[in-house]
């Protein structure tokens, strides 16, 4: 079905008149057009039916085309849920929303790791250790610099949204210092302490950033601000972005393995 | 409205029924246009407007239907026109939209186009032009309707 989706219609209308007809029931009046370059799909999707009327209308083309088979119906995308229902980001916002994702996949690791955390085991402390990396190298000066240096400079910043955002990376820098001293003292407490704050301090940010900050942003960027801010983001992506990304995409996954393999033994 | 069925890119409606009189403007509207030729098999990609510029790839039938087509949308853009349902060698249409992205290193790419289902086909070279092509740039779609009202704008 999907390959009749996607061919034009004036295609499928000659090697099957009867598809004609059931659109013109539906107002949907190729057969006279001398072009019939449009695909199905966009035809389906661009008259905006009712999705009862969609679904009937696509088993009626299905028994056409395939009289002998039972057809599974696919659902076609249509623009006006998508409008209400999902936020669609600038390409230059997207980048930065991909990136939370990242940071996302390791805060989400934190309770598991600090859960079965030994700060006499030097393979432990190695992970908080690189915990800290990723978030001064990817999270903070690949990430949160893109919004600093580049980001923000396009409004103004006395805005109280950006103050709260500046405040919180300046609140998450404190709680990461605090946990390379912790680490450096093997102090499980302070370990846990810190990196329990950073983890819900960017789980609240993040979500205000792809929420709100970015949307509003996106509202109120030029066209030509859009184009510059990709631009100049790409080549922050240049510069220093694909090593950091590498290795910090590497820490990850590793620690996500480590966790979804119980421990074999237990220290006492 | 409808006096028949049909393509929607093609059947007749009249709109005289809902047609306002709407007060003067103030001045007359000043062309935003910065540019020729427009037609997209007579510009150069290499021409200097380009350059660097936010090129809007506008659907023919956009202007007429669009009333504040130059303040909204035309104004600091460089452009071309087209049309996917009637004009020939659209291939060539994907080689100059993707020289303007890879030679003329063109900031953003706005495509405006009617509501009618074939005038997707303008995007869909934009799209193509930007797969294929080594350098990307942001890639703005505008969906007018048949009476001006914007019905979507978004970026792919």
């Amino acid at each position: 079905m999907e390959t009749y989706l996607n061919t034009p219609i004036k295609e499928v209308i000659s090697k099957f008149p009867k598809v004609g007809e059931i659109l013109e029931e539906y107002e949907i009046g190729c057969v006279p057009c001398t072009v019939g370059s449009c695909l199905l799909k966009d035809i389906i999707e661009i008259h905006n039916l009712s999705e009862e009327d969609e679904q009937e209308v696509l088993v009626r083309v299905a028994k056409v085309i395939y009289p002998d088979r039972n057809i599974k119906i696919p659902k076609i995308e249509r623009k006006a849920k998508t409008r209400s229902k999902e936020i669609r980001y600038s390409p230059p916002m997207k980048k930065l929303v991909d990136e939370h994702v990242l940071i996302q996949r390791w805060i989400a690791l934190i309770p598991q790791v600090l859960e079965h955390l030994d700060v006499e085991s030097p393979e432990d402390l190695k992970i908080i250790s690189e915990g800290a990396d990723f978030i001064r190298s990817y999270a903070d000066k690949f990430h949160h610099a893109k919004e600093e240096d580049i980001l923000f400079k396009y409004f103004d910043e006395n805005l109280d949204v950006l103050k709260t955002m500046l405040e919180d990376h300046t609140k998450g820098r404190g709680h990461v210092k605090a946990l390379i001293e912790a680490v450096e003292k093997k102090d499980k407490k302070g370990i846990v302490e810190h990196l329990n704050a950073y983890r819900e301090l960017l789980t609240e940010h993040i979500k205000k950033e792809d929420e709100i900050l970015y949307p509003w942003m996106d509202r109120n960027l030029s066209v030509k601000e859009v184009g510059e801010l990709f631009s100049k983001f790409n080549d922050v992506d240049e510069i220093s972005g694909n090593g950091v990304t590498e290795r910090c995409r590497a820490f990850v996954i590793k620690v996500e393995e480590k966790v979804q393999t119980p421990k074999k033994e237990v220290r006492p | 409205m409808r006096e028949f069925q049909g393509c929607p890119g093609s059947r007749t409606v009249d709109f005289r029924e809902n047609e306002v009189q709407a007060e003067a403007p103030a001045a007359k509207v000043q062309s935003q246009l910065r540019q020729w030729p427009i037609q997209l098999h007579l510009v150069s990609p290499a021409a200097p407007y380009y350059q660097g510029a936010d090129v809007l790839l506008t659907a023919d039938c956009v202007a007429y239907a669009l009333g504040n087509y130059h303040n909204d949308y035309l104004k600091g853009k460089s452009l071309a026109i087209a049309c996917p349902k009637l004009d020939e060698g659209q291939n060539i249409y994907v080689e100059k939209i993707k020289s303007w992205l890879e030679d003329a290193k063109i900031n953003t790419l706005t495509v405006l186009i009617m509501q009618v289902p074939c005038c997707m086909g303008l995007v869909q070279l934009a799209k193509q032009a930007l797969e294929s092509s080594k350098r990307k740039v942001p890639l703005k779609a505008v969906v007018v309707g048949l009476q001006g009202q914007i019905l979507s704008e978004d970026w792919i």
